[in-house]
């Protein structure tokens, strides 16, 4: 029987709650999380499994970066495997616009201190021998790295419970208790928990209980998909991204690539989201041959799909609630993975303190203004209709 | 995209029915069967247990399709009934809208060939996709010479190309008596037959007939480890057993062996069924996850029909194909009258010839006996034994819910958790634990060691099997070469609006 009373009750096992979670616990709180599935079910269990310094979204870089310089810390803090590596991640260019893309984010870098190197295409095969030969060379980050998501998001669920902290997986919340300004419990399928902080990191539902409390934030979700083929030889070490793909080589030795169109759905707020993979795998596949065109007759062994939520702009949203006041939320727009270790610490600051130490302030509500109702519409962020 | 009215998957007794039956109520009919199966791919114990049994013959393309003709008469009916009949073809994928799916132009399924895939629309869809070989795993099974009775029936059969020379049959029921016969029929010679339980399972004739031809069957026994040379098996050590499963000591026998068939059972070949997300439910006398259907053999998905093994399996059909003949005859019957080719009463009265001819079905509960192989296997070999051969995943490692070993991980919080400890968090889960551990995660994407896994959780977290979830099937379902699986008819505006991250799909995808 759950228990019914937390310092901090968390919603969503997923890697930014669960992160959360073990800073908090680590901090002598008593904290809950409460997962509707199992831990890292949606998006941190599916992803690409990248972690980078994002110098294509200058608002991003401070807490990326602080997340690059925590991330070879967690094996040994954590106590379990993540898959870390940390050999750099290589973007390669096979289009002279995303050439100059490149270049910007190399700019970025100089201005927040970030090392980027500029590489032509022979410096590229050099570093990896199997890109194509008709690329148009690329920058280089030496601190990029990738890491295994579903082993991440574990290792975080198990290090927090190792410290005390409780794990509620298959129990959903589905409300809040309110009292004036204050939400005091959170309702879930296993009955009330009351809670002196609430931090919601429910992924594709963040939307559905922000909503419950009266506040409209601006979260579209959608489903992507991912191939993996057979293990290989070990062709490179690094994350590698190019040719509207991204992914790495698995320590295994499968290559796991994803990208292209996504699919815009609605979501439930209980219940597992259908993820089912498209044809579209076949383009990924092709675009990865592209790619590496040594690899064209290695088979795909494999697909998934994952659903994320997105802001507009594509970034994560982290901040403290005005009504209810003890009240915060993380949401992560597909950077959740990448952000996470320095996410639990951030998140944590702002539950115990107000602030954080890490400068999020571009990733605050406020940068959105008046959201209007009919924004997705506006986008065209809508998920097509029903059998059409 | 091509739109087909009638797309049969799988060329046996079943799929062939069901052709033939909605050819002649005027079905136009494609028939998919992906025999002859690839040299690469059937390296990969892929869509069998083939164990690398087979001879270099099959890598004659031509050679192999008219074997595969020659070994199914029905198919010359079929295609004198107008059917369109693609072999060397697998289905790799199926695909249908769903709420979080909604822009396919209608229902499809991925084909290949050894050169290209495509994809092709279907209005029904019968699902005759036959059953997979169980397997168990022992000291040894990872070399080369583990067969299963369908891939071996499949050499024998289909393309008369089992390299075998002396084998061990691993059961007692009819399937395995029925691979014992016909192994010798091909001249190879039946060593042993090899049963856990006290007594033999399976047709007592059939039985009478094997043993007057020399074949040994040993009951309360099992297998102990093979041993091997060149990473192929030579011999094969047997132990009995006593009531508790329980080897005992000093009664090994060394059998010697190339071949050990396992023939314990078979599974049903749902993945298709899986990925149109038909309801599955749990049926131990049929195998395990079968797909819910109604007397005319339509799932729970309108448009998608099932027959033969694929529906599940009952023990007699291994001798008895009149079962998936009339399925797959049902389920045609019903698929051309759900497209107005035939009439209601006309297709009324058709069923009941149909239903009239088909043979009595027994059936037991199987689980419970694969659980007794299992234990006597883990008893006699311990659990230091790969429970999954691509990813080299020991049983203790599985059940312990430890890393892979190629991370080299040692850590006293990781040695502190296992599948008891999980429990705690919830109910047994499979893709889970594949996630965590890689069982099921390498070529031949857990064909061989689901039943294996799921037992193994099930008994360590005692769990009710029927309570034990299968692991999830993704597309490709079989093993695509990028080559193979790409577009060749990739459109200009896919390529063009690849990179840009967020863009509806709906734009794109034609």
């Amino acid at each position: 029987m759950p228990s019914n009373k937390a310092d901090v009750v968390i919603i969503g096992g997923g890697i930014s709650g669960l992160s959360t979670a073990y800073h908090l616990a680590k901090a002598g709180k008593d904290v809950v999380v409460v997962e509707k599935g199992i831990v890292g079910a949606e998006a941190s269990g599916r992803n690409g499994g990248m972690i980078s310094e994002r110098t294509d979204e200058p608002d991003l870089v401070p807490l990326a970066v602080e997340s690059v310089r925590l991330w070879p810390t967690l094996d040994d803090e954590l106590g379990y495997p993540t898959e870390f590596v940390q050999k750099g991640r290589l973007q390669v260019a096979v289009s002279e616009a995303e050439m100059g893309r490149y270049l910007t984010e190399r700019e970025v870098g100089d201005r927040f201190g970030v090392h980027v190197d500029v590489l032509d295409p022979q410096e590229i095969r050099d570093l990896a021998p199997c890109v194509t030969d008709r690329n148009l060379g690329g920058i280089f980050f030496p601190k990029g790295a990738h890491a295994n998501p579903q082993r991440s998001v574990q290792a975080f669920a198990w290090a927090f419970q190792d410290r005390g902290g409780k794990l509620y997986q298959h129990t959903a919340a589905t409300g809040f208790k309110l009292a004036g300004e204050r939400v005091t419990a959170v309702e879930t399928t296993a009955g009330d928990i009351e809670a002196e902080t609430v931090v919601c990191a429910a992924g594709p539902q963040t939307a559905l209980f922000l909503d419950m409390v009266g506040v409209r934030v601006p979260l579209a979700t959608a489903r992507a998909e991912i191939i993996a083929t057979a293990p290989l030889e070990p062709l490179f070490e690094m994350a590698l991204v190019g040719n509207g793909l991204y992914g790495r080589q698995a320590k295994k030795g499968n290559l796991l690539y994803g990208g292209g169109p996504h699919e815009w759905i609605d979501v439930e707020l209980t219940g597992d989201p259908g993820k089912p993979n498209t044809p579209l795998i076949r383009n990924i596949a092709r675009r990865l041959a592209d790619l590496f065109p040594v690899v064209a007759d290695v088979p795909v062994i494999r697909s998934w799909a994952g659903v994320i939520e997105q802001a507009p702009d594509s970034l994560p949203i982290i901040d403290v609630l005005v009504r209810p006041s003890n009240f915060v939320f993380v949401s992560a727009s597909a950077h959740g993975f990448a952000i996470a270790a320095a996410t639990g610490k951030v998140v944590s600051e702002l539950v115990l303190h107000g602030e954080s130490s890490v400068d999020i302030s571009g990733l605050r509500m406020d940068r959105f203004g008046d959201v209007s109702p009919t924004w997705r519409e506006d986008l065209g962020w809508v998920p097509v209709s029903a059998g059409a | 995209m091509e739109t087909k009215p009638l797309v049969v998957v799988g060329a046996g007794v079943a799929g062939t029915a069901a052709a033939v039956e909605a050819a002649r109520a005027g079905v136009q009919v494609t028939l998919i069967d992906e025999n002859p199966v690839g040299l690469a791919m059937m390296g990969l114990d892929v869509p069998l247990t083939f164990g690398k049994r087979f001879a270099g013959t099959l890598g004659d393309r031509e050679a192999m399709l008219a074997r595969v003709l020659a070994a199914n008469g029905a198919l010359a009916e079929a295609k004198a009934a107008g059917v369109e009949l693609l072999l060397g073809t697998c289905v790799w994928g199926a695909f249908r809208n769903t709420e979080t799916s909604r822009r396919l132009d209608g229902p499809q399924v991925g084909l290949a060939d050894d050169k290209q895939s495509w994809v092709v629309k279907y209005d029904r869809l019968i699902v005759a996709a036959g059953s997979r070989d169980v397997g168990m795993s022992f000291a040894g099974s990872h070399m080369s010479g583990v067969v299963g009775a369908n891939g071996a029936h499949s050499l024998m059969s289909r393309y008369q190309a089992l390299t075998s020379r002396r084998m061990v049959v691993l059961g007692s029921g009819d399937l395995a008596l029925n691979t014992a016969k016909m192994a010798l029929e091909c001249g190879i010679e039946v060593v042993a037959i090899v049963e856990v339980s006290s007594s033999a399972r399976g047709d007592e004739a059939l039985l009478a007939d094997l043993q007057k031809e020399g074949v040994v069957l040993h009951t309360s026994h099992t297998v102990k480890e093979a041993t091997g040379e060149d990473d192929s098996i030579v011999s094969v050590v047997l132990v009995e057993i006593d009531e508790n499963n329980e080897p005992v000591a000093g009664t090994e026998k060394t059998l010697g062996a190339d071949t050990v068939c396992s023939a314990i059972g078979l599974a049903p070949n749902i993945e298709l069924l899986s990925l149109l997300d038909c309801d599955v439910s749990f049926n131990s006398e049929l195998g395990g996850y079968v797909p819910v259907y109604d007397d005319k053999m339509r799932t729970s998905e309108d448009s998608v029909y099932v027959a033969g093994d694929a529906a599940g399996i009952s023990e007699d059909m291994a001798l008895n194909p009149e079962v998936a003949r009339t399925q797959g005859r049902l389920a045609g019957l019903a698929a051309a009258e759900s497209l107005g080719a035939i009439a209601g009463a006309r297709a009324d009265s058709r069923r009941l010839e149909i239903q009239a001819e088909r043979g009595p079905a027994s059936s037991s509960e199987v689980h419970t006996y694969w659980q007794k192989w299992l234990q006597s296997l883990v008893n006699a070999g311990g659990l230091e034994v790969f429970a999954c051969e691509c990813e080299e995943v020991t049983r203790a490692e599985l059940i312990e819910l430890q890393p892979p070993r190629y991370l080299d991980w040692r850590s006293e919080q990781m040695g502190n958790r296992s599948l008891q400890t999980q429990m705690e968090d919830g109910p047994v889960d499979p893709d889970q634990v594949r996630r965590l551990t890689r069982v099921g995660m390498g070529q031949c994407q857990g064909r061989r060691c689901r039943e294996q896994a799921s037992l193994l959780l099930a008994d360590a977290s005692g769990t009710d099997i029927a309570k034990v979830p299968f692991m999830s099937y993704r597309p490709p379902v079989r093993p695509l070469p990028l080559s193979v699986m790409w577009p060749h008819d990739e459109t200009d505006e896919m390529r063009e609006n690849w990179v840009k991250w967020f863009i509806p799909i709906s734009r794109v995808l034609g």
